[in-house]
């Protein structure tokens, strides 16, 4: 790939939040450390996937990408141009490239809006439709998610969780965005209605040339749709590679783990042998380790990985890794 | 080895302001001692609330058990009084939730609520419940035991809160224990962990285990029986490798290969299940997975499939095109 398939760069993102006590309320007490330097870069039609347990920091990633929190520190770069530093009008259409699909799809939908209006929000909120355009607009993008057109009258509660997570997609696809970030889009749904979903999104970037940040906590889907994948543990991004590597030969001692405990739907497979269970927790955000973050789990640590962070480096061509062992091997 | 526990026509209903829910339709199977059944199925197909009947933890909300019988041993545990019963529950048969934050009470201690248990069941003093519940989480591995006996839960993370709810279950020695969707609220790498206990705690007690998930990965590694459930039945059972192997009822087939796998090749497409789960307030005379199904034809749609044992013995379906949906599978094989 060239630079000039770059979509977007991100150079050493961070976003830190506050927490505020103490006897007067509004005293900084401390922070979390949600995304501590982050640094990537998303190609054109491609999806970029995203893995992390709960609280890695990978939901925050998504959301200082849009900037829908500001983040404290580092470089987002939209084409290379300067996403965080854009105001106005400018601001306003760079949104429009940038859109997102929700986790939840009960609670990202108006509860008292139709289905209708539902998608035609995105729409009206861009003077240049007109009432019959936007129809027009609707039921494109109604059949472009496989939901039937009679359909446009109904409320949210009426649609399973599947046909909900539909609309959400028809409210991304409203705009015709180049960048959707899909934050955990398919977790709350049962195994079979995920696999539709998983399609569908698939169908989709193939017609329209879409670029994902598909960000999920299951590696098996993440490494299903993705074309390279990130791993995150405790706000850093510890291993990003292409999926085939992340597959065959993955080098972070976490990434193996990871791996490792995905459980295989095959009897015949015995799990246990060979398989790394982690001893401990993911420490708290608010105090992590010194060095390597991931050091009070790792099996393989040695005094350097508590004493010093490691550099996130690439290692080979398109190959990086935040790791003592991997760079002294 | 006898059964444990048998489980013949559980019928489970709830009324709502929208009518009849028919969560259970008709679920009957045996547990043998020792063994660890899995069950698997989407959300609304019936396995939490099955489960939940065995334990009689229906009868207070607005649900009823309508017909069936549940023998634990020899005693038929729906025609239980609530003492008694109160006697069964938590010493013979114990059960662990799938939120461990919610299945523990925010304002005792962990200690206070394992005691709870040991003095109420096993009649022992407070001393010695307090020297037993430490002996049970060293055992479920949480270090410093005695001192964690003083924490709140809110002080613990999810994995340590689901070894707690492990140990309180574990606390009496229990023969049966039935574990809902335990590892669904926990990371991988924590899941992982879990997992490794209860193998664990089986082996060692020979405990009996019914396992319900909806992740087809843990209960292949973890169950020697797995039953399958669709809207409140049990649509396909058997050896848990029969069932991997060759799976006879189109959803069981449909779901395992909706799940992608790291071994295998990602670029083609998952197969998915057309349509959704069905509307559980309609009592269905037909298959219930018909209209989702590729298989169906006009008998299918019509009159509902009996349970029938396929090539081996102990390997049920509730299907009429059991066969074809095991040929089809041997063509696109090949």
């Amino acid at each position: 790939m060239t630079d000039s398939d770059i979509l977007i760069e991100v150079k050493g993102l961070k976003k830190y939040f506050p927490i505020k006590g103490g006897f007067v309320f509004d005293r900084q007490i401390g922070q979390v450390k949600a995304v501590d330097g982050v640094s990537f870069k998303i190609f054109r039609g491609e999806t970029l996937g995203l893995v992390g347990e709960s609280g890695s920091g990978k939901t925050t990633v998504g959301r200082t990408l849009l900037r829908l929190e500001e983040p404290t520190e580092g470089e987002i770069l939209v084409e290379g141009e300067d996403f965080r530093t854009m105001r106005g009008e400018k601001l306003r259409l760079m949104r429009q490239r940038l859109q997102m699909i929700f986790q939840d799809p009960y609670s990202s939908l108006n509860p008292r809006m139709k289905v209708e209006a539902l998608i035609a929000e995105p729409l009206e909120l861009q003077s240049k439709y007109n009432r019959a355009a936007i129809r027009e607009r609707v039921f494109e993008l109604m059949d472009l998610v496989s939901l039937p057109r009679q359909f446009r009258d109904r409320y949210p509660h009426e649609f399973s969780g599947g046909q909900r997570q539909r609309i959400g997609i028809a409210r991304s696809l409203a705009l015709s965005p180049d960048l959707i970030v899909c934050d955990e889009s398919i977790a709350s749904l049962d195994v079979s209605i995920q696999a539709q979903i998983i399609n569908l999104l698939e169908d989709l970037q193939s017609r329209l040339g879409l670029t994902f940040l598909f960000i999920a906590h299951d590696l098996r889907m993440v490494h299903h749709i993705s074309s390279r994948i990130a791993v995150m543990y405790l706000g850093k991004i510890m291993e990003l590679a292409p999926k085939r590597k992340i597959q065959h030969t993955p080098m972070h001692p976490y990434t193996k783990a990871l791996i490792s405990a995905i459980p295989v739907p095959d009897p015949q497979i015995d799990q246990e042998s060979g398989q790394i269970v982690l001893a401990g927790d993911i420490p708290s955000p608010t105090n992590p380790p010194k060095g390597c973050v991931f050091c009070t789990r790792c099996p393989q640590a040695i005094d350097i990985c508590i004493e010093k962070q490691p550099e996130y480096i690439e290692i080979e061509p398109e190959h990086f890794i935040a790791c003592h062992l991997a760079v002294s091997s | 080895m006898g059964n444990l526990l048998e489980i013949r026509d559980l019928k489970v209903s709830f009324a709502t302001n929208t009518g009849k829910v028919n969560a259970v339709n008709g679920v009957s199977y045996s547990v043998k001692e020792g063994e660890i059944v899995g069950i698997v199925g989407e959300s609304g197909s019936g396995k939490s609330v099955h489960a939940l009947s065995i334990m009689q933890l229906i009868t207070r909300s607005c649900g009823q058990i309508d017909s069936g019988s549940v023998k634990f041993r020899d005693i038929d545990l729906l025609a239980l009084t609530p003492m008694k019963m109160r006697a069964i529950r938590g010493r013979e048969i114990a059960m662990i939730f799938q939120d461990p934050i919610s299945s523990l009470n925010p304002v005792y201690t962990i200690g206070f609520q394992m005691r709870e248990v040991l003095e109420c069941h096993l009649g022992i003093t407070r001393a010695e419940a307090h020297d037993r519940s430490e002996q049970l989480l060293i055992q479920v591995g949480i270090s410093d035991a005695r001192q964690r006996l003083d924490s709140y839960p809110h002080e613990l993370s999810g994995g340590m809160r689901q070894r707690v709810m492990i140990a309180i279950a574990m606390a009496c020695d229990p023969s049966l224990l039935i574990a809902d969707e335990p590892t669904t609220a926990l990371d991988v790498t924590i899941q992982a962990q879990i997992v490794q206990l209860i193998k664990r705690l089986q082996r060692e007690h020979n405990l009996t285990v019914i396992w319900i998930s909806h992740d087809l990965g843990v209960i292949a590694g973890l169950a020697h029986t797995v039953n399958v459930m669709y809207a409140g039945m049990v649509v396909e059972r058997g050896p848990v490798n029969d069932i991997y192997k060759s799976p006879c009822h189109p959803y069981t087939k449909g779901l395992l290969e909706s799940v992608p796998r790291l071994d295998h090749k990602s670029e083609t497409r998952l197969n998915s299940i057309p349509g959704s789960p069905p509307d559980m307030t309609r009592l269905p005379n037909e298959c219930p997975f018909a209209p989702r199904c590729g298989h169906a034809d006009d008998r299918c749609n019509t009159k509902m499939p009996i349970v029938e044992t396929t090539y081996s013995q102990d390997h049920t379906v509730m299907c009429w095109n059991w066969r074809d949906v095991v040929n089809g599978d041997s063509h696109s094989d090949r």
